[in-house]
């Protein structure tokens, strides 16, 4: 028979595997851990607004496995297109290398293009040869702009128009843009196609693009009149805009510089300098934009991925070219992670490489060299930061690509060829709720949202706004002021604004009697001072002449 | 005489701040410098900037203070002060000045009366202002700090019988060897923040070597070393003493 402190020590093994069993079911299977940042831009826990739902490689869809992918994009009729850039192609040539794969939406394959037909561009074939002939273009030059198949892809772009879609992909090695449409799926396991071109985008006059700088699009996207923007790394004028035919336009949101140090002193010494010495000196230039998107309404937004800039890392830009995200009242804003941390000898400060905005305005921002994804909405307040450098689930080696489509995230490992497909968590679809209400000005219908958002994460900053404006909004000044304190000082200065009228309209008479009994008091203590003034004057003189009678010299 | 000298030492504060240029001279003249009175100013100086600190409204607060610390509003307000007494009568002393480190002391607190006043108006206003009038504070603050820097230059003036242009020269070297001094003692600081981790890594070198011993036994041990090694010099000391005063007496007797 087993003795009672045998039964006992059984039994509290037993209750402690129970707990260890429950705690780890309970303990969140993310391996990154969600945070945010509160009013002083001090790192906080948060929940997480996004969580893994699937990771989707080549093999899942169905194109054996993908080497080095660069970029994928949703087009309007929910297709996936992946720019596999590193893909050897079995039966290519030597300048032969990369696809393009296209997907529905649930990764479902449709297509992929590894060569391309000019059979429909054959006036521009025919100058082309002309150019080669007269000696304009290079042998080389003609070679890589007419080769059939693609040299490394890194960027990809669709535009939908009545129900057709076009591709452009930014042939980075080939020194081209070129836009296509493919007409008939091919049968095989891959379901090759062969690509119609019907632009091709190239080099643009010496006389407007200096002969000397490569021209290797990176990125390419298209506005809603057709216009290409191309966006070239060794560019520091913005992206190089082309219209719809293949001529060049001009460039399009170019950085402003930097005011480090050395350009502060550059300024200085070219006041003092002549114009021979000026030449000579090193001339300061912005760092060049490295992604873009675009948004329904046309906005361009592009992103800056720099170790050391922090100047128009994220620029939302109009038709004329001009960043909405500068000079908007009191408020300056900063992308990705706030602070640059040193670790284990290195630095970390983020480094945006992609950017994608959804269809309500949110926009989520890619870090290379954290490998997270920072969501904001359409005013840059940050909604959730998601994603890490690691080998698990939902961490990754090198991000190359987001993209958002409904409510889940899709990041682009180049290393790991593979897609992480996020999805919204419950917190995350309650906060977008809220924030959509909240943009729409329905003020007070976002009020139950937020509170359920603050119920779950106390440290929720943008909840606290929420309902600040929710409660001004209803005229509850004395609750808007206990939201906004020590979280929105516009916020605060609106609500206390109001509660100081309607304090003072409240207690006029109460100000009123105050003012007029210190006004009394002040009088009447007055006028009494100066009579024992003088009485005392008068006392001491008397006390004087008293003192001093029999004396005549005074 | 239109105005009664013969006033409580805590009047003469404001008396001055009311007359800045005879105000000193009639402090000068009647003696009636307190040191009561300027400790008493100096603290309410600390005082107030801790208010200052915690109590601004939220609108104006650029402090943000999120974890509250003590050390900087000390080092801001008392440090600074004594150490601007401190050079400023180490440096005036040499140069004819006839300012006591009392009196120096006495004069630059009077003269700091304007500023704690404005900053006590500004914490009542921030309060009650929006951010679109916060020109009355910014108003505010410059006028008391210009009145308190007029008073400043009026005092050291007084007080070490400067004329004007010397006056601000000697100001101007103060706040030099204010640095001076404050390297000095940051030095000082991290010199007897050595002797400490000195000591505490001879505790620790103990602590290991016998580690079956009770910490409390070897502080007990650490002491008694000290006390040891203190007794053994006084006791050298003391026969060293011995000897000479013996040696002065063979001296005295041959």
């Amino acid at each position: 028979m087993p003795s009672i402190k045998r039964i006992a020590a059984r039994v509290t093994a037993a209750a402690m595997a129970a707990v260890t069993l429950m705690t780890s079911v309970a303990y969140a299977d993310e391996p990154y851990d969600g945070y945010n940042y509160d009013w002083w831009g001090d790192p906080v826990p948060s929940q997480n607004g996004y969580v893994v739902d699937k990771v989707i490689t080549g093999a899942d869809i169905g194109v054996g496995s993908l080497s080095e992918p660069s970029d994928m994009f949703f087009s309007d009729l929910g297709d996936l297109y992946l720019a596999d850039s590193a893909y050897k192609p079995t039966s290519g040539s030597e300048n032969a290398k990369g696809r393009i794969i296209a997907t529905d939406e649930n990764f479902q394959l449709k297509f992929t293009v590894e060569s391309l037909d000019f059979s429909g561009v054959q006036d521009w074939l025919d100058m082309k040869n002309s150019e080669l002939n007269t000696g304009a273009i290079s042998q080389a030059d003609f070679n890589k702009i007419t080769n059939l198949s693609f040299n490394g892809p890194t960027g990809v772009y669709v535009d939908v128009d009545e129900g057709e879609s076009t591709i452009y992909v930014a042939d980075n090695s080939n020194d081209r843009v070129v836009a296509f449409t493919v007409d008939e799926i091919g049968t095989d396991e891959y379901k090759t196609s062969v690509g119609k071109v019907k632009v091709v985008y190239t080099r643009p006059d010496a006389s407007m693009y200096d002969p000397s700088v490569t021209f290797n699009p990176s990125k390419v996207l298209v506005d809603a009149a057709k216009n290409v923007y191309v966006c070239i790394k060794s560019i520091t004028k913005g992206a190089a805009v082309f219209s719809k035919e293949g001529d060049f336009n001009g460039y399009f949101g170019a950085n402003r510089v930097e005011a480090t140090g050395e350009v502060l002193m550059n300024a200085f010494w070219k006041l003092i300098f002549s114009r021979e010495q000026a030449k000579r000196m090193r001339r300061s230039v912005p760092v060049e934009i490295s992604n873009f998107d675009i948004d329904s309404n046309n906005f361009i937004y592009t992103v800056t991925e720099s170790k050391s800039a922090d100047t128009d890392i994220l620029k939302k830009l109009n038709s004329a070219g001009t960043n909405i995200y500068t000079n908007l009242g009191y408020s300056d804003y900063t992308f990705g992670d706030a602070l640059t941390k040193y670790y284990r000898g290195q630095t970390y400060s983020s480094q945006i490489t992609d950017i994608d905005v959804s269809a309500d305005g949110t926009i989520n921002l890619l870090d290379l060299k954290t490998g997270r994804v920072f969501q904001y909405d359409d005013e840059c307040q940050l909604l959730f930061i998601f994603g890490g450098i690691g080998q698990q689930k939902g961490t990754f080696n090198i991000v190359n690509a987001v993209e958002s489509r409904g409510n889940n995230v899709y990041v682009l490992d180049g290393r790991k060829c593979s897609i992480t497909v996020f999805k919204q968590t419950e917190f995350g679809s309650i906060v977008h709720n809220a924030i959509a209400l909240f943009n729409k000005g329905k003020y007070e219908e976002a009020r139950q949202p937020w509170e359920e958002a603050l119920r779950r994460d106390s440290n929720y900053w943008l909840a606290y706004i929420g309902l600040g404006n929710a409660y001004l909004n209803e005229g509850d000044y004395d609750t808007a002021m206990k939201y906004f304190y020590y979280n929105s000082k516009s916020g605060y200065n609106d609500a206390f604004k109001s509660w100081r009228m309607n304090f003072i309209r409240d207690n006029f008479t109460v100000f009123a009697i105050i003012i007029l009994v210190l006004l009394v008091g002040i009088y009447v203590l007055s006028t009494w001072r100066n009579k024992v003034r003088a009485r005392k004057r008068a006392e001491q003189e008397k006390l004087f002449k008293e003192r001093n009678k029999g004396k005549e010299d005074v | 005489m239109r105005f009664n000298l013969d006033m409580p030492a805590w009047k003469w504060p404001f008396y001055i701040m009311r007359h800045p240029f005879e105000g000193f001279e009639d402090l000068r003249w009647k003696k009636a410098y307190n040191m009561k009175v300027a400790l008493v100013i100096v603290a309410l100086l600390f005082i107030v900037s801790v208010c200052s600190e915690l109590m601004t409204g939220f609108l104006f607060n650029t402090a943000a203070v999120k974890i509250f610390n003590i050390v900087p509003i000390i080092i801001r307000t008392i440090v600074i002060f004594f150490t601007w007494v401190i050079g400023n009568w180490a440096l005036c002393t040499l140069f004819d000045g006839e300012g006591t480190m009392k009196n120096i002391c006495v004069n630059t607190a009077y003269a700091l009366v304007p500023y704690i006043i404005g900053q006590v108006i500004n914490i009542i206003l921030s309060n009650c202002l929006l951010r679109t009038e916060s020109a009355f504070i910014t108003f505010v603050s410059y006028v008391t700090i210009l009145w308190t820097v007029v008073l400043l230059i009026s005092g050291m003036k007084t007080v070490h019988q400067y004329s004007i242009p010397k006056t601000l020269l000697f100001m101007l070297i103060t706040i030099l060897a204010m640095v001076v001094i404050l390297i000095l003692l940051v030095l000082l600081v991290s010199l007897f923040q050595q002797v400490y981790v000195f000591i505490y890594s001879i505790y620790t070198e103990l602590l290991y070597r016998f580690s079956n011993l009770e910490p409390t036994a070897l502080i007990f041990i650490f002491i008694g070393v000290i006390a040891a090694v203190i007794a053994i010099v006084v006791a050298a000391y003391t026969a060293f003493e011995k000897h000479q005063i013996a040696k002065e007496r063979k001296k005295l007797k041959s």
